[in-house]
């Protein structure tokens, strides 16, 4: 598989390789805080950040647009947000406990999506639009922000046992108090619902005047999974705000609406409904195809 | 040269002779000025806490024993010796190091790695330097003594997790809330537990009280002391659903908070978290409470189990910190000596020294007319030689040092070459 790499998603392993080193570190330092440093934790998750974010700039250089031409590209411009937002609340909440959390998951995810890197999706329409960034960049950020939101409701759940069972482990303290986890949940959830809100208004406008999705793009499993999630979230805002909706319950619901975000964004490519990508070879296939069809038309 | 330390603590003595021994604060500058002046080539610091009070000396003569040191403590408070004598202990050079590291890093406290102790030896230490009693030797002592302890602390779990009922419950309570300013802790029962970690909440931000206690006046007392509100015993089921938190340590025989006011409450709340603290026995808060969601319930078994289990933790530990302050008594034990040899290993060039310059000095005349430069090499070939000679001896001298007992090897040389104690004799 190596060999497939170009030497610009050499960049990527990189990252990969920073992000391990992170999550061995991260976890490292919440059992054994003397022999894993805490500073270093912060260095490997930082030129790791770097790294990802130099890899999908000079993507993004080459393909004149945002990095989502293929599936692998936007899977790691989707993994890039939830770090850059992870990086963004541990400093500005001092929450030491949420990147351990965080870490192994999207290193996990990330040596996944190199496996996509065979993949050879690609989006087929025109790509250098406006709608194209009113429509990806909201949602990415959304899908980020309620993915952060969902690793905030395990550390909620763990935390919540631990007080609840009278079960102390090492981690009890190590992570925040519910309130702060709760604080947290509520912070990502209302910052990814407007996202996603603008995401989806754009690119229901966007699939209506281009017709890229065809006539019946609001049967696309994505669009439809898409408005589920939004459906489910607004729920959530809706129970929290209006029932006596919290904590645990709150928690819960979070990884349900999370559970329905990765349906979303891989489901449709695994049932092999492709919300405009094509395979590569397909796409040459279309472009010569009408004339083909035609053709045959004639003769028969 | 020695080091030494008399004293006594909670363990060697009871309380009774410990008070009668005790410097207070401002006796300790006097005693200190009082104890140079009866020794004056002497160092010296005193650490008097209430569980414990040493005296740590050090003295260029060898005027310093133990006899001499409770001579000292008998004359100062007017007590004779045979009152105290049997319950203090004394240590020497190595072991009076290693004592004063033990106590810094709270190997030797009451309890276990409390950090109390830390700063009554730094406070110590800087008492006995304004009273300008301190030199070389116990600034050095002392002020390793309190890196060690931070070491200790730092890499062990020695200071780790809280050790009393009311610090535990608080731990408890930052686990579920983030900030206590907005909070309002209810306290049932005006019992001093409950008291205690009303206090610590306070300390952490926590502006509302409200106290309810079958006798008001005692509820009213404690409420106005941390600006509170004192209630009804007979309403108290009207406040829960304010309660944040709520400690209850009533003497009542049944159960004083039930379920359902609970169940009720957390609905008035809309499920906002609620913790309960149970420190009465028999039990105030009945124990199905803990099943509803969102409030979290600890009895008096509950905390004291939290509690024994960190005072286990730190026990595990002591292990790990000895082998710290091992290593740490062996490095100013090395120090300690090399200073020793250092001017001893002086004494002993300078003695060869001077007899080469007397040999010199014969020779010259009998040499007649030489040229300079000549008579250069001679004088260099001289100290080549002398220099050749000592060296082995000096470098021997400073590894003993290091691994003790280089103060005795260097004795031995000067006594075998008849170098007498100029020091000493200046002195």
């Amino acid at each position: 598989m190596i060999n497939i790499l170009s030497p610009i998603q050499y960049i990527f392993v990189v990252t990969i390789v920073l992000y391990l080193l992170d999550s061995i570190w991260e976890i490292g330092s919440l059992f054994r805080p003397g022999r894993f440093s805490k500073r270093l934790a912060d260095y490997f998750i930082l030129t790791g950040l770097s790294f990802h974010c130099a890899f999908l700039i000079v993507v993004s250089i080459r393909s004149g647009t945002l990095p989502i031409s293929t599936l692998f590209e936007s899977s790691t411009f989707y993994l890039s947000l939830i770090v850059l937002l992870s990086v963004i609340l541990k400093f500005l909440y001092r929450l030491q406990s949420l990147t351990p959390f965080v870490m192994p998951i999207v290193t996990g995810f990330s040596i996944a999506s190199v496996a996509l890197v065979r993949n050879d999706l690609t989006l087929t329409y025109n790509l250098k639009t406006f709608w194209l960034y009113a429509h990806i960049i909201p949602i990415f950020l959304g899908y980020a922000s309620f993915s952060v939101s969902f690793i905030l409701s395990i550390m909620y759940l763990t935390q919540e046992r631990q007080l609840k069972k009278k079960a102390f482990g090492p981690l009890f303290d190590s992570l925040p108090s519910l309130e702060t986890l709760d604080a947290l949940m509520w912070k990502t959830i209302t910052l990814g619902f407007p996202l996603l809100t603008i995401g989806l208004v754009s690119g229901t406008v966007w699939a209506k005047t281009s017709n890229i999705l065809g006539l019946l793009w609001y049967l696309d499993p994505k669009v439809l999974l898409g408005s589920l999630t939004w459906l489910v979230y607004a729920a959530i805002l809706h129970l929290r705000l209006g029932a006596s909706f919290h904590g645990t319950r709150v928690a819960l619901v979070t990884i349900a609406g999370f559970i329905i975000v990765l349906l979303t964004f891989i489901g449709p490519f695994l049932m092999g409904h492709n919300h405009g990508y094509e395979k590569r070879s397909l796409t040459l296939e279309q472009e010569i195809a009408p004339e083909t069809t035609g053709i045959t038309k004639v003769k028969s | 040269m020695n080091l030494h330390t008399v004293g006594l603590n909670h363990d060697s003595a009871p309380v009774e002779i410990r008070e009668k021994i005790a410097f207070s604060a401002s006796s300790v500058p006097i005693a200190l000025s009082s104890f140079v002046h009866s020794f004056p080539l002497s160092e010296a610091v005193i650490l008097s806490t209430c569980n414990r009070v040493e005296i740590y000396a050090t003295s260029s003569d060898n005027s310093l024993n133990k006899e001499s040191l409770l001579d000292f403590i008998s004359a100062f408070h007017g007590l004779p010796k045979e009152k105290f004598a049997d319950h203090m202990y004394h240590y020497q050079d190595m072991d009076a190091v290693r004592h004063l590291f033990f106590v810094a890093s709270s190997l030797n406290s009451g309890v276990l790695g409390e950090t109390q102790i830390i700063s009554q030896v730094k406070e110590a230490y800087i008492t006995a330097t304004t009273a300008e009693t301190t030199g070389s030797i116990l600034n050095q002592l002392f002020q390793r003594s309190l890196n060690v302890a931070k070491d200790v602390h730092t890499r062990t779990s020695i200071g780790k997790g809280n050790i009393s009922v009311s610090t535990v419950a608080v731990d408890l309570a930052i686990k579920i809330f983030k900030n206590f300013s907005e909070k309002t802790i209810f306290i049932i029962g005006a019992g001093e537990m409950c008291e205690l970690v009303l206090k610590h909440l306070v300390e952490r931000g926590a502006k509302t009280a409200i106290v309810a206690n079958r006798n008001y006046d005692k509820a009213k007392s404690l409420a106005e002391e941390y600006d509170g509100k004192a209630i009804n015993y007979e309403n108290l089921d009207d406040y829960l659903p304010q309660a944040d938190v709520i400690i209850s340590s009533t003497a009542s025989p049944r159960h004083v908070i039930h379920t359902e006011h609970i169940r009720n409450a957390i609905k008035a709340r809309r499920g906002n978290p609620m913790l309960l603290i149970d420190i009465a026995f028999p039990r105030d808060i009945d124990p199905e409470i803990a099943k509803i969601d969102n409030v979290y319930l600890y009895d008096i078994n509950d905390l004291n189990k939290v509690a024994n289990s960190n005072a286990e933790d730190r026990k595990k530990d002591i292990g790990n910190c000895v082998v710290i302050i091992d290593k740490e008594v062996e490095k100013f034990m090395a120090w300690f000596e090399e200073l020793k040899i250092g001017p001893a290993i002086a004494q002993l060039r300078n003695h060869f020294h001077e007899i080469g310059e007397q040999e010199l000095e014969r020779l010259r005349p009998k040499l007649g007319e030489i040229a300079h430069e000549e008579w250069e090499h001679i004088v260099y070939s001289m100290q080549r030689t002398l220099n050749k000679i000592l060296h082995k001896p000096a470098k021997v001298g400073k590894e003993k040092a290091k691994n003790g007992g280089g103060y005795q090897y260097v004795e031995t040389i000067k006594h075998l070459f008849g170098i007498h104690h100029k020091d000493d004799s200046k002195k």
